[in-house]
């Protein structure tokens, strides 16, 4: 053994044999990093897309919906009121019960699945049950009077407690999602690093050796080297195109079905506070408040730009400006739901108007008859009809976010293993490529 | 380069990925345009009201209007010739029966579209599980039965133990096919125990009268020892507990849709679609006391519209709709009779 300084030196051999075993060496360690790094980055990024499609893009949607349930309940609880006790609406008093039941269960539910600000989710649930004491203590209320007191108290608790916490809930799980998108993001972008580089970096040794091989030893073509090249080359293509597919898959799902969704879900709740301030008007023998709180609401469903209702700005970011400003509730109807679904909110508008005036000239009971009527022009047909176009918008946004989201699922299927396949096919290779020439030298 | 790569590639990566096949709509409805009226039971009227909506929205140049006046005004206006169909919770008979054939010129056709179980609603302190059998239930209509604690409960009921409250029976004062259905179970499953008859109008003097199945349950919600009949939507959305009831075969049966449903599909159909009720017939887990309600049409003399909304609603989205408005489905057989027989009308 040769020493330097005292110390054994390592010697490399610079005869054939040994330059051999140093590249093939070389090859190997490379090819084991890109192993582990591209199964580390393909199993990171399976994790989040998991992440985004069971966990954030649900809790975005259980928080929307929360709210959306909140706005419904109050409405119900106007027609409950203005059903009174009559016997011709007694129908629409039950099914106003009916739908008021519903609607506590849904927020109840979203509620339990809910895991955001446990502070914000527990003031929401006790604030729930203060509003359906309230509720109780307006439908049991002896006198006219003591009924619009308590029903007061309960429609200010859910606008200005209930519903804000529920705002709150609802923007802490869009920025959880923004952020997992942008962290999914960050290992794509790394993975494809490694993949480019680390994979080109491996490619680029053995086409290397190839090259040293057939010059040395005057044959052309390694068989066992050429496999292992077109492997690595695949692998590196490959996990490339899967780091950007799927990222594509789940932008689009983002940007043309989950934001937009969330966005509509916004609109949609939106428009049913909005229809029970004409029940509201009602109620409170015409009140000038919900006159003026509806046409607020109808500018922000509109578009207009007199909204003034700043949540309706925030959108799943892409990045793009352009993109994001598709996706946002700030464009109105039109612009998230299509113009049918703004034609039909136009021409509820229209009815609100008329019920607005028959109440102004002392009409009540024909302005009740024209809120409650399912007639074509009527309050409550009218309404649904709008809702129908909005419900179809929204679930066609959510199934497009799903099919994305299983795309980029099956996208990713195998990844977990194949770099191993992969790579385990490569460095069994490399033995049988250079062991032959190896054995000349014995 | 990187795009023609890209597109090289993506293929077969994406022959790893399986197609997405999209899931299979919900049939459409067979619109058509024009106006159709209807008026009679209001107990039908929740589902009625869904079926209008959703008809509608689906079809713009259709207009549906239904009246809830009650059974016997509705039928009587259909006589008269009012409407296109008249909902009755009674099939027509008798002198009824011929002159809506005079007014059809032609036969009546009964569709059964709106089912649902009567449910037994009470409050009674510290019970929350109460079972009684035909001839408590005759009992204690009846005023034979008054007291919680009476041996007659008991001993449906045994391990409970029952207060010493007073029973408060609540029932319609108005004419309503609920009443009738609820008589017309209790002379047929507690003959001796239940002499009154039937009707639409209750016999006895006594008890609670009060209009409207929603003052009823308002009645028996605010009632310590109260019990009265609802249609069970009623008692659903209100959170009342309801009476489980015996059955023949020795079982208790809950006021359930499904329940319901099972009492329904052992009924005889006629050929005109009458459903003819055993209540003596042993079918376990089968609710007896249920309420049919009937669309009453011309076979000959229908136009376009009546019968695509009639075909929406036997269908299985109107059917769908109706379970949400609180109904029972038509059981699976007896929906295929009714839309085939609305097929043929006309």
């Amino acid at each position: 053994m040769a020493y330097r300084d005292g110390v054994p030196a390592i010697e490399i051999r610079r005869d054939t044999p040994g330059l051999l075993r140093l590249f093939t060496a070389l090859t190997a360690v490379v090819a084991v990093v890109l192993l582990t790094a591209l199964t580390v980055v393909m199993i990171s990024v399976r994790d989040q897309v998991r992440l985004i499609g069971r966990d954030a893009a649900p809790q975005a949607a259980t928080a929307a919906d929360l709210y959306f349930a909140l706005s419904d309940l109050d409405a119900q609880v106007t027609r409950i009121l203005l059903a009174g006790d009559g016997d011709e609406s007694a129908s629409s008093r039950i099914d106003a019960l009916g739908v008021y039941r519903d609607r506590g269960y849904q927020a109840d539910r979203d509620l339990q699945s809910s895991t955001a600000d446990s502070a914000v989710t527990l003031r929401l649930m006790d604030g729930l049950a203060v509003y359906r004491q309230r509720v109780g203590q307006a439908l049991a209320a002896p006198s006219a009077a003591d009924r619009l007191g308590y029903w007061t108290q309960a429609t200010n608790l859910l606008h200005q407690r209930l519903l804000p916490d529920a705002q709150r809930l609802r923007e802490q799980s869009q920025r959880r999602l923004d952020d997992a998108y942008a962290q999914k993001s960050a290992t794509e972008t790394t993975g494809t690093a490694v993949a480019v580089l680390l994979g080109g970096a491996l490619v680029a040794l053995l086409i290397f050796l190839q090259i040293w091989m057939a010059r040395r030893f005057h044959r052309l073509w390694n068989p066992a080297l050429l496999a292992a090249t077109a492997i690595s080359l695949l692998l590196a293509l490959s996990a490339t195109v899967v780091l950007q597919l799927q990222s594509r898959q789940l932008a689009d799902g983002r940007d043309a079905g989950l934001g937009p969704h969330l966005a509509l879900s916004e609109l949609r709740a939106l428009g049913y506070d909005a229809a029970a301030d004409t029940g509201r008007y009602l109620v409170s023998a015409n009140l000038s408040y919900y006159r003026d709180d509806f046409t607020a609401k109808s500018d922000c469903l509109t578009g207009d730009p007199a909204c003034k209702i700043r949540s309706l700005d925030r959108a799943l970011s892409s990045g793009s400006a352009s993109v994001t400003a598709a996706a946002s509730a700030r464009g109105g109807l039109a612009q998230v739901a299509g113009p049918v679904a703004a034609g039909r909110w136009a021409a509820y508008q229209a009815v609100h108007q008329r019920i607005l005036a028959l109440a102004d000239s002392g009409k009540t009971a024909e302005a009740v008859g024209l809120l409650t009527g399912i007639r074509r022009g009527d309050a409550a047909f009218d309404f649904a009809y709008f809702d129908a176009s909005v419900a179809d918008a929204t679930e066609t946004r959510r199934q497009h976010f799903d099919r994305s989201l299983r795309a980029a699922e099956t996208t990713l299927t195998g990844w977990s293993w194949l770099p191993t396949l992969f790579l385990t096919a490569v460095l069994s290779l490399l033995p049988l490529a250079v062991r032959p020439r190896l054995a000349e030298y014995r | 380069m990187r795009l023609r790569v890209l597109a090289v590639l993506a293929p077969l990566v994406l022959a790893l990925t399986a197609c997405d096949t999209p899931a299979e709509p919900e049939p459409p409805i067979a619109c058509a345009s024009g106006a159709v009226s209807g008026q009679g039971s209001s107990a039908q009227t929740n589902a009625v009201n869904a079926w209008i909506k959703a008809y509608q929205i689906a079809c713009a140049d259709a207009a549906v209007a239904y009246t809830s006046t009650g059974s016997g005004a509705g039928v009587r206006a259909f006589i008269e010739g009012t409407g296109d169909f008249a909902g009755t919770d009674t099939p027509l008979a008798g002198t009824d029966l011929q002159r809506a054939g005079t007014r059809c010129g032609g036969p009546v056709v009964h569709l059964p579209l709106v089912i649902g179980p009567i449910a037994l609603a009470y409050n009674v302190a510290g019970v929350g599980d109460l079972r009684l059998t035909p001839q408590t239930i005759a009992g204690i209509f009846s005023g034979t039965v008054t007291a919680w604690n009476d041996p007659a409960i008991a001993g449906d009921n045994p391990g409970t133990v029952l207060p010493a409250t007073k029973i408060r029976t609540v029932h319609r004062s108005d004419g309503s096919g609920t009443t009738a259905n609820f008589l017309r179970y209790l002379t047929a499953a507690a003959p001796s125990s239940w002499p009154h008859g039937s009707g639409s109008d209750w016999p006895l003097p006594g008890g609670d009268g009060l209009r409207g199945s929603h003052r009823v349950v308002a009645a028996i919600a605010r009632t310590d020892g109260a019990i009265g009949y609802v249609e069970s939507s009623y008692a659903r959305v209100t959170d009342l507990p309801t009476v489980r009831v015996g059955t023949p075969d020795g079982s208790w049966a809950q006021a359930t849709d499904e329940a319901a449903a099972q009492t329904i599909a052992s009924a005889q159909v006629s050929d005109d679609l009458r459903l003819e009720i055993d209540y003596t017939a042993a079918t376990a887990g089968a609710y007896p006391i249920v309420q049919v309600t009937y669309e009453l049409v011309c076979r000959t003399k229908i136009t376009p519209v009546t019968r695509s909304f009639l075909t929406y609603a036997a269908g299985r989205a109107g059917q769908q709709a109706a379970e949400q408005a609180g109904y029972a489905p038509l059981p699976p057989a007896l929906q295929t009779q009714v839309t085939q027989a609305i097929a043929t009308l006309g």
